[in-house]
């Protein structure tokens, strides 16, 4: 697409990966999404922390935007590693969630399950363990029905 | 030859083979591990059995198990079920936490199934981690051109 115009002093939007690029050759300042402040985040994290499901997100991509803007911009962010320890605290909640919500549907035996508000990040670090796991546990369950030919070599 | 009576140890494919309802040729005996005694410890707490010592391959043989008729079956399909329902959380937890300290005590405990689970948990963990060092964007050479090299320097030196 078409970017621009860019004028010096006034702040225009680009795409994340020109944005990195251009600050990395020193011909910029970032500026961070408006999600990404103390205030702001505390809320998420006590919202995460209170909640038993998942708090929307601000970005669907909050883990890459976190890493890359405190990595390649942190002088442009005011209390950066505030920011840092409360994004990984958010995370770590939100994993832990998801683990108990795992668990739950594992005792319960349940055919379906719906979890709202994940991003790609947690569902990709959780998801090949969690298919595994039912897949397993699906063979387990078809072995209660007697008959032969639920017995499969395949384990 | 045999004689009618006899009790013998053989492999699970050939108890298989010469398994047939009608003809009753063998019968066969429960290891210890699938029978009442051993299903109630199970039940009471799953997670402090040791599946590597009993099995490796609890799950596995447990299935197979099933193939000949035995009354209690139905007791041993469900009691299969449950010990993996219960010992799924620490198995996932571990695997994929990172804050746990030392997780061998746990895998040494683990059957055959349950440890290659745990290597996905794993695996999801380290490729996360990796790509929070930003380790995931550094190109390196595939080992099977690396190898190549190697290879033929031995061939010039052979």
């Amino acid at each position: 697409g078409d970017l621009g115009p860019f004028n010096p002093g006034l702040p225009v939007e680009v795409p994340v990966w020109l944005a990195i690029n251009l600050k990395q050759r020193q011909k910029c300042r970032l500026i961070p999404p408006e999600w990404m402040d103390v205030g702001k985040l505390e809320e998420i994290r006590d919202q995460e922390r209170r909640e038993d499901t998942f708090t929307p997100m601000p970005s669907p991509y909050y883990m890459e935007l976190t890493k890359l803007l405190l990595n390649y911009a942190s002088d442009n962010i005011p209390r950066a590693d505030e920011i840092r320890t409360l994004v990984k605290d958010t995370w770590d909640t939100r994993m832990a969630k998801l683990r108990l919500s795992a668990d739950s549907f594992v005792r319960q035996q349940e055919a379906h399950a719906k979890l709202d508000n994940l991003t790609l990040m947690e569902i990709n670090t959780t998801g090949t363990f969690l298919t595994q796991a039912l897949d397993h546990m699906y063979k387990l369950r078809t072995n209660l029905q007697p008959g032969e030919s639920s017995h499969s070599q395949d384990f | 030859s045999f004689l009618q009576g006899s009790k013998l140890e053989i492999p699970l494919w050939l108890a298989k083979g010469l398994h047939d309802s009608k003809r009753r040729i063998i019968s066969v005996e429960l290891p210890k591990i699938y029978k009442e005694a051993w299903r109630t410890v199970f039940s009471a707490d799953a997670n402090v059995v040791d599946l590597h010592k009993m099995g490796p391959y609890y799950y596995g043989f447990g299935s197979q198990l099933l193939n000949f008729e035995n009354p209690e079956n139905p007791e041993i399909a469900q009691t299969i079920l449950q010990t993996f329902i219960a010992r799924f959380r620490r198995i996932m937890d571990s695997s994929q936490n990172a804050y746990n300290e030392d997780t061998s005590a746990l895998v040494a405990r683990l059957d055959e199934l349950e440890r290659a689970l745990f290597q996905v948990g794993q695996k999801g963990l380290n490729d996360f981690q990796c790509w929070e060092k930003g380790q995931a964007s550094q190109i390196t050479a595939s080992s099977l051109v690396q190898n190549y090299g190697k290879r033929k320097l031995a061939e010039v030196d052979g």
